[in-house]
């Protein structure tokens, strides 16, 4: 091998940009890879917030996967390029450069920028799970030594063993424990929460498969932690009524108008009514016109509107076809309102509800 | 002996130190009650080394247990208190003393040219704390060995068995001890600097130790204090973590992370400035980017105080406090870059002479850098929420703990063997070790990542069949390390009987240490020497005077003269 001066900013040889092609493609077809993959952590995803999670994945992914390239792969190419040669005499010596302040102005920078991105695109799924839609359905979770118990509105007993829930309904899961620390996780929602005696903490999912899923203690909990298993089984929203009327559910068989009128309404209170209608109404429609949509119509006037003479299930708006929509829930073409049942409304919710619905009119 | 340069400052403190005491010459004074630095730092290795063969085991036992979905071995209480027990011992028997304690007191007086530490009976104190702290530790499987993990998260370690008390004693004697070394090591690193040694001046090994110092006794502080309540509580009932009597288990998870997160810094910055001085004195280069390096690893120091909640995003907190916390871990990959960076633009350009400690730098780089990176997605919150707690942050921090901390470790005890002995150890077998314990480590922890998204949790000693088979890769691979280890025994004991005699610099390298016979005398340097610039330009003359010159120090040093090697 000739002895030659060293150009140590010029030297790199073709090799280099062959190698640093390499880097582009391999991380160009793992990137399209990581991104097109439907499941890109090896899972299915049951229903929200999987679907964005696993976008967030996607992304991480993508960007661990250049990173990882550019450093190994230049790295192996140095360590091969650069060994020290057989015949170089016993006091060789590399090319004496300390520093290359542009480069590393560069190597600062990129890393910099996409640290910004990830964050920024950490903080959006982190803002969309915040304000996800929840509370159409409350479910407690409550974690022992060694299993786990579900506590749903109107049922008297909590339940043990598996838990159910409907499919396609805004869900809020709060948990907590009766003895030590346990972990509240749903792989296939990607979601968990610590469940800590004392402390209740919450999060929101949305099944959209019907199906049988895992959840499964995250936090060691004692010598049968590895057993503490149960299924949440999603039920299509009939199932779901039966299994509810099985354990207990007050009325959970009742259906139909017949039900709604039922609903003792005359009793009802108007400013009760507002207050129930804040917390369980008012995520999905507003007091406005009902073109003032939220996610259903705005129920402002009802009762006396005439450009919607009708209701949306196609009957006249009295008090009791009103409260018959409440008792048994709707499917609407952008959400599905839940049935009173689901929604934890008694009978006297319902009458409140239409008192208030009724007064919103009158003004 | 040549005359100071100008600028070189030497006042009255060295003329009035260059009185030596006598080396001692009692068996006890001199190898097991012994002040002087080396010998401690020797001490350290070997007690850890024992440690780190245990737990080894300990690890062993686990994946073996794991070779079935239905647990192959142990019942669940035994598999529970074997994983705790070897977390913890890795933790607080192994890394944190070999990284300060064993390379720290070993490499750092000779580095800056120092004769000692600042306080070598503290330093002795210090050392006789450790290995009584680990036997408590591993007494404690007499009793019932604590069994909730090493991070003992109460309520669950309230109702622990009795040995969790020995575990509160055993944590809370290393934290003084390591409390001890890292104030000794400070003051040693301010006011022991050889004369003309500026902060820039200082080997990146002792840039590493200077950051990781105050970690030791500042974030320890916590631990202690956690540790002790904990004790306690068990003990006397005191309800600072039972809800149930209105303790706050969350005030556990804040205490013990605030100290557990600087503590991951413990184990890895040394290991960073091990990597710092292996790879410019194998490609035979100055380091690319010396302050970069030396102030990220500052940076990096003061970034990890405000990161613990990372630990706890499932935990229960307000949620936006979430936010912060994953911005500021985030951050820390900027300066950790810019580290990975210089070191490949060392390799660049260098005439790398593919010993074993080189390996296991390069290595190094490979799995930190995987390591880092999963990191990203664990500090991104929504990510988290589907990974915390599951086989995904095994994998992650066995990938800096042991791709980062273990790795450096075996490049800096290859590297300074030869210091340490005189001998040389077989290289051959060396490299074959590397390539085992590479290829084990990578097949090992790699499937655990999958395992942990598709849904395995971590801490369990049975799972669902469908995790069968990574399951039984990662156990097999893992005999592959052990094996490794075996090995690295083999060599080093075959190196202490037949080695070769390593004469005082086989590497030609450019610190101090280098500079003086192998193995080091007592003293260090009769005379303390002068030093003119930073220690990695292999182009130039050494930067230093007064050093009365070792057998054989001179030819294994390259010149003015020496060749630069054609590169392409």
């Amino acid at each position: 091998m000739a002895q030659r001066v060293v150009r140590p900013k010029t030297n790199l040889g073709p090799g280099f940009w062959y190698v640093t092609a390499l880097i582009v493609v391999v991380s160009a077809i793992m990137v399209y890879f990581t991104e097109t993959s439907p499941w890109p952590i090896g899972l299915i995803p049951a229903g929200d917030p999987a679907g964005s999670i696993d976008d967030l994945f996607r992304f991480l992914g993508s960007v661990a996967a250049c990173i990882f390239n550019v450093v190994v792969i230049y790295t192996i190419y140095f360590a091969i390029v650069f060994r020290r040669p057989k015949d170089a005499p016993a006091n060789a010596i590399g090319v004496q450069i300390h520093d290359a302040p542009v480069l590393e102005f560069w190597w600062t920078a990129i890393p910099t920028v996409l640290i910004i991105i990830l964050a920024i695109y950490s903080v959006k799924i982190w803002h969309d799970l915040q304000n996800t839609q929840g509370d159409v359905l409350t479910v407690e979770a409550i974690g022992y030594q060694f299993g786990f118990q579900f506590r749903y509105p109107k049922l008297a007993n909590p339940v043990s063993g598996d838990m159910h829930l409907p499919v396609d309904t805004p869900t809020t899961i709060h948990v907590t424990s009766r003895d030590v620390i346990h972990g509240f996780w749903l792989p296939e929602f990607r979601m968990k929460a610590d469940m800590v005696p004392g402390l209740i903490n919450t999060y929101r999912i949305t099944p959209t498969h019907t199906g049988t899923f895992r959840i499964v203690c995250s936090e060691f909990c004692g010598i049968a932690h590895s057993q503490m298993r149960a299924r949440l089984i999603v039920d299509s929203q009939q199932d779901f009524a039966k299994w509810f009327a099985a354990q207990g559910g007050s009325q959970a068989a009742g259906g139909g108008a017949a039900a709604g009128a039922a609903v003792a309404l005359s009793s009802g209170s108007a400013t009760t009514g507002q207050q129930l209608f804040g917390q369980k109404c008012s995520m999905c429609h507003s007091v406005g016109g009902f073109e003032q949509k939220i996610v259903g119509p705005g129920l402002g006037h009802i009762f006396n509107d005439p450009a919607h003479p009708k209701l949306v299930n196609n009957t006249a708006p009295t008090p009791q076809d009103v409260a018959a929509i409440i008792h048994n829930g709707y499917q609407g073409d952008i959400g599905t309102m839940p049935s009173a049942q689901v929604n934890g409304l008694s009978n006297t919710d319902i009458a409140n509800l239409v008192a208030y619905l009724v007064s919103l009119s009158k003004k | 002996m040549a005359t100071l340069a100008p600028g070189v400052q030497t006042g009255p403190y060295h003329a009035v130190l260059d009185h030596i005491h006598p080396e001692p010459t009692s068996f006890i004074r001199k190898y097991i009650f012994s002040i002087d630095a080396k010998v401690i730092g020797i001490q350290y290795m070997i007690t850890a080394g024992v440690f780190f063969t245990i737990a080894g085991l300990l690890a062993e036992v686990i994946r073996t247990q794991l070779l079935s979905p239905n647990g192959a071995i142990v019942s669940e209480a035994t598999y529970n208190q074997i994983y705790s027990m070897h977390g913890s011992a890795m933790v607080w028997m192994v890394v944190i003393p070999l990284m300060t304690g064993a390379f720290g007191n070993f490499v750092m007086p000779m580095q800056i040219g120092a004769r000692d530490v600042a306080f070598p009976w503290l330093n002795l104190v210090a050392f006789w704390i450790f290995p009584v702290a680990g036997v408590i530790l591993f007494s404690s499987f007499l009793i019932g060995a604590p069994d909730a993990g090493w991070t003992e998260y109460p309520p669950i370690s309230l109702q622990g068995p009795p040995g969790t008390n020995m575990w509160c004693i055993a944590i809370f004697l290393v934290g003084v001890s390591s409390t001890m070394t890292g104030i000794n090591f400070l003051v040693t690193i301010f006011k022991m600097r050889a004369p003309g040694m500026t902060f820039t001046r200082m080997p990146l090994f002792v840039w590493a130790q200077f950051a990781t110092a105050p970690l030791s006794f500042i974030a320890t502080t916590a631990l202690g204090a956690a540790l002790a309540a904990l004790f306690i509580e068990r003990v006397f009932g005191v309800p600072f973590y039972d809800p149930a009597k209105g303790g706050s288990p969350i005030l556990w998870q804040h205490m013990f992370w605030f100290y557990s997160h600087p503590a991951v810094y413990i184990m890895i910055i040394p290991g960073f400035g091990i990597i710092s001085e292996v790879l410019p004195t194998f490609s035979r280069k100055p380091i690319f980017g010396y302050k970069m390096i030396a102030f990220s690893s500052v940076a990096i120091a003061l970034l990890s105080f405000a990161v613990w909640a990372h630990h706890m995003f499932t935990s229960g907190m307000v949620p936006w406090l979430q936010l912060p916390f994953m911005i500021i871990t985030m951050l820390i990959a900027i300066p950790t870059g810019i580290k990975i960076f210089s070191w490949m633009a060392t390799l660049w350009g260098g005439a790398i002479n593919w010993k074993t400690p080189a390996l296991y730098a390069t290595g190094f780089l490979i799995t930190f850098t995987y390591g880092g990176l999963t990191g990203f997605f664990l500090a991104a919150v929504p990510a988290d929420y589907h990974e915390h707690g599951t086989y995904f942050v095994v994998a992650h921090f066995h990938y800096v703990l042991y791709g980062g901390s273990i790795m450096s470790l075996f490049a800096g005890l290859y590297y300074w063997w030869p210091k340490m002995t005189g001998r040389m150890y077989n290289e051959r077998l060396g490299q074959i070790q590397f390539w085992m314990t590479f290829i084990g480590f990578n097949c090992t922890f790699t499937p655990m990542h999958w395992l942990g998204l598709m849904g395995m949790p971590r801490r369990v000693a049975t799972y669902d069949p469908q995790y069968t088979f990574w399951n039984q890769f990662a156990s097999v691979s893992s005999y592959v390390m052990a094996l490794g280890f075996l090995l690295l025994i083999y060599l080093l004991v075959d190196s202490l009987v037949r080695g070769k005699k390593a004469g005082p610099n086989p590497w030609g390298a450019r610190t101090l240490e280098w500079m003086i016979s192998s193995p080091a005398p007592y003293y260090n340097y009769k005379k303390i020497p002068a030093v003119l610039a930073a220690p990695y330009d292999f182009g130039n003359p050494l930067p230093y005077i007064g050093l009365e010159p070792a057998e054989g120090a001179v030819e294994a040093t390259p010149t003015a003269s020496s060749h630069p090697v054609p590169t392409h």
